[in-house]
């Protein structure tokens, strides 16, 4: 038997399949594109969606902000935490020393931080990174990240812990396009979690890779969560937004040294007030042999290295 | 079957096809939220703010944190574990036990410093000293190649529970920080201006007070150099799993192999001398 060809306007099998084919991928292209709002399942507050730049809060503002971000917290994690917006003390300008000599790059520093800064453990954000290198050599490029001996320090090597550098001049504050990071009066240079838009400019600016993306919700077993919390510090951050290393606010602000510096063994790190002529850095700076890392990009930190010798 | 027949069941079976392909299409673009893997606990030992002179015994006396003490992690409970001894006779501690020295207990733990009774050492037929019981694991490597090797350079030969420096001043073992300074000028001076050694507290001294470490907490007077540590465990990858692999130029030289962290690898380092504590 002899087909007919189809009559004009009649569905052809072809056209079926295309047309199937067309409707049936854009269907999934547009379930595809609004995937990500079935994540949302938080939808931020109408006071929260309104909130203000940090500098331009009133104090009860931020007193209000502080409960809500309290009781955020208690209802995620079960308890409730004590949570402050720690200003700079006056005449305080935090200066960190690190002394290379001494660093044996056990990494306690790293997971002391971790601990009291609440930061992701899955996936993993830290603001230390110690480098191992061959001794008589200085490239970070070039450096071991990820050594794991039985036991350290190895033979011919040396370590250097990099974290924020707290600049002077820092080229992340300049990069932001929202103001969401800026520099404090004694020199912690800070960011606002609420106000990040995450777009990771300060990220590629910062020549110290000292900046951490959350690209992932932050995960923090219950247990582990420190509850001693600053705005601006170690309160739980959010997804897409970035964070660093603050000095501890927390701990720094209320006059206390940082976590690292306690936790460390060999008593490398010195933290203190630079404007005090009788703390320890001012005299680490007056009598050491320092230097700041990558000097010649003009950051100017406020994080030196020194020797012993 | 007719060419009509034919066509309604290929044409019936392709629209199941494609419905089916719609279907896990969109359940694998948006029904699946993926999670990363559980997060990993943090070894109490990596956060732990003791010296590296803690000995266990101390720790539990003190009250201290003994969650670093995981012992029957590794160890099975009332199993004899066998000790190493190097060729004279010293227990040589295992690696993982290089950060948490046991049996190196600071002297007033033990001592009484009110004791009137003199302690007094006993030689073996050699003329060589026995060492007193609780001090069977002493290491004496005092100094570089070992120059400061004389019990009676520190202890005082009438009585060894009482310290006397080189100019002959005596010092009782709380004060045993006078007796390093009498050769350890410059490190003092350090040490005083809060350089040498750790601080923990306040930096602000008018806010609270600051804590200092005294020589013999870090160091033990009798093997001074400071012990090699365990690393904490290295920065992982984004979403979990092996470490990052930075492939350095010394480890192309080892002849490492391009994913860094693996176990080959691991199990290459681990072939190093162990430490002794």
């Amino acid at each position: 038997m002899q087909r007919q060809p189809y009559a004009t306007g009649e569905m052809s099998r072809r056209s079926f399949l295309r047309n199937t084919a067309i409707v049936s991928s854009a269907v999934a292209a547009m379930a595809a594109a609004l995937a990500p709002l079935r994540e949302l399942d938080e939808f931020p507050s109408l006071e929260e969606f309104l909130q203000k730049h940090y500098k331009e809060l009133t104090p009860e503002e931020m007193d209000r902000i502080l409960k809500r971000i309290a009781d955020e917290v208690e209802k995620e994690y079960g308890r409730r935490p004590e949570i402050k917006d720690y200003k700079p003390l006056n005449g305080v300008q935090f200066v960190y020393c690190l002394n290379l000599t001494r660093c044996v790059g056990c990494r306690k520093c790293v997971h002391a931080c971790v601990a009291e800064n609440n930061q992701s453990r899955s996936p993993e954000i830290q603001y230390i990174r110690v480098l191992e290198m061959p001794n008589g050599t200085f490239d970070v490029e070039q450096s071991e990240h990820t050594y794991q001996p039985p036991a350290v320090p190895r033979e011919q090597r040396y370590y250097m812990p990099v974290q924020c550098h707290q600049c002077r001049k820092p080229p992340c504050v300049k990069a932001c396009p929202v103001e969401a990071t800026w520099q404090e009066e004694d020199g912690i240079t800070v960011v606002d979690y609420d106000w990040c838009i995450g777009c990771r400019y300060c990220e590629a600016a910062c020549p110290y890779w000292a900046r951490r993306f959350n690209w992932a919700k932050p995960r923090i077993p219950k247990d582990k969560l420190n509850l001693n919390m600053s705005y601006l510090g170690n309160r739980p951050r959010k997804k897409g937004v970035m964070e660093k290393c603050h000095f501890c606010i927390q701990r720094t602000r209320a006059g206390r040294y940082p976590a690292c510096l306690e936790v460390c063994p060999t008593g490398s790190r010195k933290f203190g007030n630079i404007l005090d002529p009788e703390s320890e850095v001012s005299y680490i700076l007056r009598n050491r042999r320092v230097f700041v890392l990558k000097e010649e990009v003009g950051t100017m930190p406020r994080f030196y290295y020194y020797f012993d010798v | 079957m007719t060419a009509e027949t034919k066509e309604s069941v290929v044409l019936t079976a392709m629209i199941l096809v494609f419905v089916a392909l719609y279907g896990v299409f969109v359940e694998d673009l948006t029904g699946r939220v993926r999670t990363p893997p559980p997060p990993e606990p943090t070894p109490a030992w990596a956060t732990n703010t003791g010296t590296v002179r803690i000995s266990a015994a101390e720790v539990i006396a003190t009250d201290g944190d003994t969650s670093m003490m995981e012992c029957y992690v590794c160890h099975t409970e009332g199993e004899r574990q066998p000790l190493k001894l190097d060729s004279e006779g010293r227990v040589i501690l295992v690696v993982e036990h290089s950060d948490l020295i046991f049996g190196k207990k600071r002297c007033l733990t033990c001592h009484d410093e009110s004791e009137e009774a003199s302690l007094e050492l006993e030689y073996d037929d050699d003329g060589r000293v026995i060492l007193p019981k609780g001090h069977e694991d002493l290491v004496l490597r005092h100094g570089e190649y070992g120059r400061n090797n004389n019990c009676y350079n520190c202890h005082n030969p009438d009585k060894l529970d009482e310290l006397v420096t080189r100019q002959g001043k005596k010092y009782p073992l709380s004060e045993s920080t006078m007796l390093c300074v009498s050769c350890h000028g410059p490190t003092y001076r350090d040490w005083l201006r809060g350089l040498h050694g750790r601080t923990s507290g306040y930096w602000n001294r008018e806010m609270g007070e600051a804590r200092r470490e005294p020589c013999a907490a870090c160091h033990d007077p009798h093997h001074p150099e400071f012990p090699h540590l365990r690393p904490a465990p290295a920065p992982r990858r984004l979403h979990g799993g092996q470490p990052q692999a930075f492939a350095g130029a010394h480890r192309r030289e080892a002849g490492g192999d391009g994913d860094g962290g693996s176990d080959e690898n691991h199990s290459a380092q681990t072939a190093e001398e162990p430490e002794e504590g």
